[in-house]
């Protein structure tokens, strides 16, 4: 007996229907029309078919360019609400994304090395457990990438001359995101074209370490020492609301522990962390202690690793919901709040008696405690304040300082952005008695020297005598 | 813009010289470029106040001091970007772009590649010495794969870009290659980018004696330059060697490299055409310095008119202005969805 196989005839899944048209003129019939009513599942107009005249040729199913759109009727489809709906995220059988915890691991004795900064903040880089080195060539930081490139590759790290610092920026974005602790070296011209980059980190919550050997400005300025990214680093990081911690260390052992800190740092809040140094401090020999201890980094939960586990995780800083970037804002908020309160850092030296403090970060505050020594000696009671995090500004650690003071005196190789923190950190403490301040500054490689700070310090002390 | 017979060269030269110390390295490449650059200007018929030297960062960018011209110091690989600003805010300027492999190839890749698309009217000289020299000896975009530098001490990995094929592959109108060591070449080379209307691009093969002497020995080496280099030359075989007994044929697809001896063996060999229309030939003479059986190519490879983006540019404003008329502000401010509130 002759069998013929009767052929399917299409269905729509209205939640997959995009309403494109395709079908309906590819159906020689005229069975398929434009839909009417919006679709509550995907918010849009699924065709409607009338199978009275379908003969079943199939032409509609080679026009749908949906996946799912219109298909042929099998009689083993379940067509029951659950097919004709989208999948229900919640019943994704994805597993939830775990952290695999890091390790610290012994560091065995060495003799303290005898290292410039930038191979100082290297080191540290490396025993921090950051394997992966993204950068451009720039001086005065160069030096500290071309010892990654030397030391990475043997442990089994990776390193990469990008082509620009655009492209390095964007390339710890994405090591970042897949939960690796990564760096750079760059100095000001480079790190003002980071910015970008930085943003969207902070916006997408990705950590990185940035290491800012500050040269002179604006523009090409030139290769010498100046500490006039503080405003970049403190106040300026891309468009939008960002904020990151800023290390400021004065030494190359500083170089090497605070580097290793912002890792543990950048990691502990999701945020990159730029670490300043300048020109002199990138350059300058000096011995350096290894620390006891090293790290070995896992994988946080929330890492694009490329195991079935973290497969869920998505890296995005864009939030089109005007409503949900609100939120996003306000989380970001709440976690500067909690660094402000949990991570201000300074060294105070004599600063305990002190009635004049001299403020001041990176080299310059080498100058100044040299001329805190210098004034002891000669009965002045100076002291030195040195900010280790300019963001946050370490106000809790100067207000109790305030009230035996008689003069502060900022030393800076920039045009005031370091007062500029100290003015906004006393504003927002909401401390008004403040004693009269004044400073030293220099600009374009030129540093202030141990002389005139001293000369500085005795010329208001004269003042007031006088007066 | 032939040359003038009237100038009085050596006070030409010297009207260009600039009363800066020049800071390159005794012995670097670019004191040649620089010499061959201020006695072609006086050459080329526009005055020292209509020529501005426009360059990025590294140190062939350090070129605008050492000319007595306008001059710009600009961002690193941006050069061409500022350049274009120049140009359209004044057309009648002669713009020379100086700039170097890892400014124009790495950071400046993108800019350099719209300024030949767009075909603006300038010149772009790019000392390529294949290795950051200004930041001490890193390895740059043209670098050969497996080079040993500060930041590959284990060799290059990266394939190197190569500037001809890059740029004829952007549509750069003018395109040729000359030699920090051969300064008649250069000169001659200079005046042809000069002369060309439309984008003039110009590799210089430039040694850096600090961080990559030797580079590109094979063409400048007395002793073995002759077997190494191919002179090109408009309508002529593309023939070669101390005793021009070699020649360049197309087999297939692929260039030749033929022995010559005897009338017949001369057939079939290639003819230089600056006015191929097609990017086919002038690619496949572009490719040959990866072949390490072919010569190296210098000359002019590509001399193609088409309109200029400066020209085509001040023509549209004639044409809006020829159909909408003269535009006026105060009109302006009054059409469209404006009234007046009483």
């Amino acid at each position: 007996m002759l069998q013929t196989r009767e052929r399917p005839k299409p269905v729509v899944l209205p939640a997959y229907c995009k309403g494109c048209g395709r079908c309906v003129s590819a159906c020689p019939q005229h069975c398929i029309t434009l839909g009417t009513e919006i679709n509550p599942e995907s918010g849009l107009i699924p065709v409607e078919i009338d199978l009275e005249k379908c003969n079943g040729c199939g032409l509609c199913f080679a026009a749908c360019p949906e996946p799912y759109g219109l298909t042929a009727y099998d009689p083993l489809m379940d067509l029951d609400e659950s097919y004709l709906k989208f999948p229900d995220e919640d019943s994704s059988t994805a597993p939830v994304p775990q952290e695999i915890s890091g390790e610290t691991l012994p560091l065995p004795p060495v003799e303290p090395l005898m290292i410039k900064g930038t191979y100082a903040a290297a080191i540290g880089a490396l025993l921090a457990g950051c394997r992966h080195f993204f950068g451009y060539p720039i001086t005065p930081s160069t030096e500290g990438a071309e010892l990654m490139a030397k030391l990475l590759p043997n442990l089994n790290g990776v390193f990469v001359q990008a082509v620009s610092e655009v492209a390095t920026v964007n390339m710890m974005y994405g090591c970042g995101g897949a939960g690796m602790p990564c760096m750079t070296f760059t100095s000001s011209p480079g790190f003002s074209l980071m910015l970008e980059g930085v943003s969207y980190m902070i916006g997408a919550e990705v950590p990185g370490v940035f290491i800012n050997i500050m040269r002179g400005g604006p523009g090409l300025g030139n290769i010498g020492p100046e500490q006039a990214d503080i405003k970049l680093a403190c106040r300026g990081l891309g468009h939008g609301n960002t904020h990151a911690i800023v290390l400021t260390p004065d030494s190359p052992q500083e170089m090497l522990d605070l580097t290793m800190l912002a890792f543990e740092l950048t990691f502990k809040y999701r945020n990159p962390v730029v670490l300043l140094g300048d020109g002199y401090l990138g350059q300058i020999t000096g011995k350096v202690k290894l620390p006891e201890r090293m790290i070995k980094p896992g994988i946080p939960s929330w890492g694009v690793y490329g195991d079935d586990m973290h497969r869920r995780n998505l890296i995005c800083s864009i939030q089109l919901s005007e409503p949900d970037l609100e939120i996003h804002n306000l989380h970001l908020n709440e976690k500067y709040q909690r660094i402000i309160e949990s991570e201000q850092r300074a060294d105070c030296f004599h600063c305990d008696d002190a009635d004049t403090l001299i403020i001041a970060a990176n080299t310059p505050a080498r100058m100044a405690k040299g001329a805190v020594q210098v004034l002891r000696d000669r009965g002045v009671k100076a002291g030195l304040f040195r900010p280790i995090t300019l963001w946050p500004f370490p106000i809790d650690i100067l207000a109790p300082l305030l009230p035996k003071l008689r003069q502060i005196v900022i030393v800076e190789a920039s045009n005031g952005q370091l007062e500029d923190e100290l003015r906004l950190a006393l504003s927002h403490a909401e401390i008004i008695d403040v004693p009269p301040i004044s400073h030293v500054r220099h600009f374009g490689g030129v540093l202030p020297q141990q002389q005139e700070i001293i000369d500085r310090v005795l010329e208001t002390i004269d003042t007031e005598v006088t007066s | 813009m032939a040359d003038n017979p009237a100038v009085d060269q050596k006070s030409a030269k010297a009207n260009f010289a600039s009363d800066q110390d020049v800071r390159w390295c005794p012995g670097c490449g670019d004191y040649a470029i620089l010499a061959q650059m201020k006695k072609v200007l006086p050459e080329i018929g526009v005055p020292r106040e209509k020529v501005v030297f426009i360059s990025g960062i590294g140190c062939a960018s350090r070129f605008p001091y050492y000319i007595n011209s306008y001059g710009f110091h600009t961002i690193h690989g941006r050069a061409p970007a500022v350049a274009t600003g120049v140009k359209l805010a004044n057309p009648e300027l002669s713009v020379w772009i100086i700039t170097g492999d890892g400014d124009s190839l790495s950071i400046g890749g993108n800019h350099l590649l719209h300024l030949c698309r767009r075909n603006l009217n300038v010149n772009i000289i790019l000392f390529n010495n294949q290795i950051y020299g200004l930041t001490k000896g890193q390895y740059s975009p043209t670098s050969p794969v497996g080079k040993r530098t500060k930041t590959t001490p284990y060799g290059s990995l990266d394939t190197p870009f190569n500037p001809m094929s890059l740029v004829l592959g952007a549509g750069a109108s003018f395109v040729a290659r000359t030699i920090d060591r051969d300064t008649k070449h250069m000169a001659a080379t200079f005046k042809r980018a000069a002369a060309h209307k439309g984008c003039s691009f110009v590799e210089v093969y430039q040694n850096c004696i600090i961080f990559n002497d030797g580079a590109f020995q094979s063409v400048t080496d007395p002793k073995i330059k002759q077997e190494n280099l191919l002179y090109l030359e408009d309508g002529r075989e593309l023939v070669y060697g101390a005793d021009n007994d070699k020649g360049i044929r197309l087999e297939g697809l692929k260039l030749e490299a033929a022995a010559l001896n005897g009338p017949e063996s001369r057939n079939g060999l290639l003819k230089h055409q600056e006015t191929m229309p097609d990017e086919a030939y002038t690619y496949l003479l572009s490719k040959m310095t990866e072949r390490p059986d072919l010569p190296t190519p210098i000359g002019v490879f590509r001399a193609l008119e088409r309109p200029t983006y400066d020209e085509v540019f001040m023509q549209q404003i004639d044409d809006v202005t020829q159909k909408k008329g003269k535009g006026n502000l105060k009109e302006l401010f009054i059409t469209g969805n404006t009234w007046k509130v009483d």
